[in-house]
């Protein structure tokens, strides 16, 4: 910790830590200093000369940029002097040299930091007549974000975010003094996980993303805080709708987990929430045409239900459901239990990534902050930057304060330039197994030993032993001060295990389900036909089941083979909470009205209740919240909606539930692919959001050098060919996969019926200069 | 791959001298400049791939500074200084007598990409003003006549390696200083020539 010291500002005395720039101390004591290129999460550059403030020096007064000056003992420091206003209004004055009055047009007006400015601080008025730069507008520097250079006034938080926080340098300063502007390099677009914050930190409206463009002005917008559901990393974020429509997601910063950063998913997945293809009404039978009342839904669901005989009822759920949500399914399925003993009665859910975890001693759960305190990270799991991309911010980050990375084989390979320690296929095998002992690993054993660890752990691949990582962290345990954090990367994963009393996988879904009896299986918010390994057998299930009902947004794969699809909400829509991956529960709010007749998935658990006469005891989201706390462990601080809403507790709190998982270790022979989730893919969400609809169709797999050589091929196009599937793919070449495994994205079209255990072929395509000519 | 395994070698070279990759940016950018008589993109993608960094970077870093061109040059680059001690010294005449040889305003390049013409900031020659590079090899005490003989010898003889000992041996007047060492080294692109980098080039006598 640094000392705490006084320094003098405006007069008055401030107590701050010694080792903070003048901006910080002031900012933290509500003295504002106005600013353009300092940004409290980036390195500071004194770029814009905006924050300048007087101090006095054993020469007299100066004037200093406030932004890369430390506070010392005793320093007085005069923010409001009438040279700092004269240097402030010199600043706006040359600011405005260039750029263009075209507020009226520009989508920043009204939220601008330059214009705020200048009105708070400006001259009032230019003596400048000559010509401003024109440039021409806007360029796409992407699929999602656009550029007008005249705007630009050259602050660098974009290239210092692109460069520093992202790691992604596409966009940099070319040329130099007045031709200066920001550009990327031609042929190479500014394609980052992480471009949209570029977009939302722009001190002015040069950058300005697609789907945000000329649709909106920020006075008209209706804010409310809430939690994106993106990933099990519950970053928060401001969600922004005017006339009833989602215009905009922002991040907010949340010291715990996001720190204001988004992904570009968690930031852009929205205009599906509009889309025209969403289910607004009960559908019967698939067919559009025929529309049900949701008073009819539920008669014909809880028909099926009441017979009274031994079925079995599945809930396959997903991970867009609200905390809230995932308690009354589970109250739901034991009132069920409860009436009719014979029923068999379990709730999968639908990702291929859940295993049991370890969750048993409480004592060894990290959290997210963790990272900034430890002298070890260890990662070994899926693709973290794809699935847990401000996750992936956050190791970043944690590196470079000086964490030793060590990284587990084969899916991080895009983190392989941070890590201290990249153990490939020396150490790991193919099958994600190891090749030699835990403690025979070279440089591994100083890295850990007494030291203080944070495992990042889960499943690599879909198909895995999960006996080799339990092998790790027992020996980590052993070994050194471990905290744990269980990775499960998808949306509220974490609140479906803390609320639903069993959860189990899909494989298990597919294993428990007897023919024989009458089988009734209800998807909610999941579409297990696509985006599972288990795809084809799900399917056949399905089909075999006597009656299915899905809940869902829009029709997909498994809705088609649903006998009733019932519509529900989505961001937005609801309130409840949502628990990340560090057990941290925060809250999620309701901006937008229900569209349609679309209920909440609580209230038709309830409503079917209420049809087989069982008296359910909850009328709203408040007092399921209320239920779903009295079963918190710690009881002083449960998240309740009342609690959550109160200004200390905006970040969320932590508390734990007990976690039952029950999933059967699979032997998975050998792994001759390997899938990995990507950011983008073909979630129904995300193709019916024009804006970002296209950035998951590219088919790609990755493979290592000797191996491309290995299969004899000539051009990066190839079909991949599997029994009877072909799929024209394009090779990336990634040389720190281990010899003859590869690497394919699941969610991505096409790829769901391949088998990753089977032998396949790798065939050039004949003739594909010939066709691209014609 | 757009360079050779020759110029490949020398940029590994280059790259060897510094405990960083990207600290050898500028002298590799040279040996992109001598291969083409400019910075092509094609350069930018193999010096981004050779030290680790991003082809924008790499652009960045290349726009910023004049000495990296971004248009073809021609086989001599003749730029004249206008700063202070050269404008006493009536450097307005030398830059209008090569304008007038050349036929070029500011940085032009001639059709047959003999000659490039700039005005430049000063080059350091203030004591023997007013001055002129070719190739970065450095001429002093000029005047608009020997101007005019220097610019038709390099458009007749057109030496293959520009010298600056020789050049204000034949054409020079009042020099800052004199080493007093015959240097036959001088540089054979336009490129400032860098014994290190081995963009200099030894001339026979």
């Amino acid at each position: 910790m640094s000392d705490q010291i006084n320094i003098n500002v405006n007069g008055s005395k401030i107590r701050t830590d010694s080792d903070q720039l003048i901006i910080e101390a002031c900012e933290d004591s509500g003295i504002h200093i106005p600013r353009f290129c300092w940004h409290k999460r980036m390195d500071p550059v004194g770029m814009c000369r905006m924050c300048l403030v007087e101090i006095e020096t054993p020469r007299g007064k100066a004037l200093v940029p406030s932004c890369t000056t430390k506070v010392s003992e005793d320093l007085v420091v005069d923010t409001e002097s009438e040279v700092v206003k004269k240097a402030q209004e010199g600043v706006l004055e040359f600011l405005l040299i260039n750029h263009p009055l075209d507020c009226p047009v520009c989508d920043k007006a009204g939220e601008c930091p330059l214009q705020d400015q200048t009105m708070a601080y400006g001259p009032g008025e230019s003596r400048f007549v000559e010509d401003k730069r024109h440039f021409e507008k806007p360029i796409p520097i992407s699929e999602i974000i656009l550029l007008d250079r005249e705007r630009c006034i050259l602050c660098a938080r974009c290239t210092r975010f692109s460069d520093e926080i992202s790691g992604d340098p596409l966009i940099e300063f070319i040329q130099r003094g007045n031709k200066t502007e920001v550009n990327t390099f031609p042929d190479e677009p500014f394609r980052s996980y992480f471009s949209g914050n570029t977009v939302q930190i722009c001190p002015v409206g040069a950058l300005t993303s697609t789907s945000y463009r000329f649709k909106a002005r920020p006075w008209d917008l209706k804010k409310v805080s809430s939690t994106s559901n993106c990933s099990s990393m519950g970053c928060s974020v401001e969600l922004n709708v005017s006339q009833n429509k989602m215009l905009r997601i922002l991040g907010e910063d949340n010291e715990f987990t996001n720190q204001g950063w988004l992904s570009d998913k968690g930031r852009y997945n929205f205009e599906y929430l509009h889309s025209e293809k969403r289910i607004l009404k009960p559908v019967l039978n698939n067919d559009s045409t025929n529309e049900i009342s949701i008073n009819e839904s539920m008669e014909l669901i809880s028909n099926e239900i009441s017979v009274d005989n031994n079925s079995n009822i599945s809930f396959i759920v997903g991970h867009n459901s609200t905390n809230e949500e995932y308690y009354a399914l589970n109250n739901f399925a034991e009132n069920l239990n409860k009436v009719n003993k014979d029923q068999n009665i379990n709730v999968y859910l639908s990702d291929d990534y859940l295993y049991e975890g370890f969750f048993q001693n409480t004592d060894l759960l990290g959290k997210v902050q963790d990272l900034d305190l430890v002298d070890t990270i260890i990662l070994w799991a899926q693709d973290i930057k794809d699935n847990l991309p401000t996750l992936y911010l956050r190791i970043r980050q944690a590196v470079k304060n000086g964490k030793k990375l060590v990284i587990f084989g084969h899916t991080n390979t895009a983190m392989k330039e941070l890590a201290d320690s990249y153990f490939g296929q020396e150490i790991i095998s193919k099958n994600l197994e190891f090749n030699v002992e835990i403690s025979e690993i070279p440089n591994f054993n100083e890295l850990i030993n007494n030291k203080n660890v944070l495992a990042i752990i889960g499943k690599s691949s879909p198909i895995q032993n999960t006996n080799p990582i339990s092998n790790l962290i027992n020996y980590l345990d052993k070994n050194s001060n471990l905290k744990i954090l269980n990775c499960f990367a998808k949306g509220n994963t974490f609140g479906a295990l803390q609320n639903i009393d069993l959860v189990k996988g899909l494989n298990e879904f597919i294993n428990e389900f007897d023919s024989r009896k009458n089988n009734i299986v209800f998807t909610i918010g999941s579409n297990p036909v696509n985006s599972s390994i288990y795809s084809n057998q799900i399917k056949d299930k399905l089909m075999d089941a006597n009656f299915v009902v899905s809940l869902d947004l829009f029709k997909n794969e498994t809705t088609e083979l649903a006998n009733i699809i019932l519509p529900t909400t989505s961001l937005g829509e609801k309130e409840g909470t949502f628990t990340n991956l560090e057990m941290r529960i925060l809250k999620q709010n309701k901006i937008l009205p229900t569209p349609g007749s679309v209920l909440n998935e609580w209230e038709y658990w309830s409503m079917m209740l209420n049809k087989i006469d069982i008296e359910n005891n909850y009328e709203s989201e408040f007092e399921l919240n209320l239920q779903l706390c009295e079963e918190y462990l710690d009881k002083d601080n449960v998240p309740s909606f009342d609690n959550l809403n109160k200004p200390s507790n905006l970040d969320g709190v932590l508390n734990s539930k007990s976690i039952n998982i029950e999933i059967e270790n699979v032997e998975p022979g050998t792994l001759e692919i390997l899938f990995v989730n990507r950011l983008y893919g073909d979630s129904s969400t995300q193709i019916n959001s024009p804006s970002i609809s296209m950035l998951g169709a590219e088919r790609f797999i990755e493979m290592n050098n000797d191996t491309f050589i290995k299969h004899n091929l000539s051009s990066y196009t190839v079909n991949l060919v599997q029994g009877v599937i072909t799929l024209q793919v394009k090779i990336k070449i990634n040389n720190h996969l281990p010899n003859e495994l590869i690497i394919a994205p699941l969610n991505r079209r096409g790829f769901r019926d391949i088998d990753t255990t089977k032998p396949y072929e790798l065939i050039e395509v004949k003739n594909l200069e010939e066709l691209s000519v014609n | 791959m757009s360079w050779d395994n020759e110029l490949l070698e020398r940029a590994h070279k280059i790259i060897e001298l510094y405990p960083q990759k990207r600290s050898a940016l500028g002298p590799l950018l040279y040996l992109a400049q001598e291969k083409d008589g400019f910075i092509s993109d094609d350069s930018i993608v193999e010096i981004s791939n050779l030290v680790d960094i991003t082809e924008v970077q790499v652009k960045s870093v290349s726009s910023f500074y004049s000495m990296y061109k971004e248009e073809q040059t021609g086989t001599y680059l003749l730029s004249v200084c206008k700063s202070i001690s050269c404008e006493i010294n009536d450097s307005r005449s030398v830059i209008n007598s090569v304008k007038e040889f050349t036929g070029l305003e500011n940085y032009e390049t001639d059709q047959d990409k003999l000659f490039t013409f700039e005005e430049v900031e000063c080059i350091g020659a203030c004591g023997g003003a007013p001055a002129i590079q070719v190739n970065y090899e450095t001429v002093e005490g000029l005047t608009p006549e020997k101007t005019i003989e220097m610019c038709e010898w390099l458009k007749n003889d057109k030496p293959e390696i520009i010298v600056a000992d020789q050049l204000q041996n034949k054409f020079g007047g009042t020099q800052s200083f004199d080493w007093a060492i015959e240097d036959n080294t001088g540089s054979a692109y336009t490129v400032p020539g860098f014994q290190n980098i081995g963009t200099a080039k030894e001339k026979d006598n």
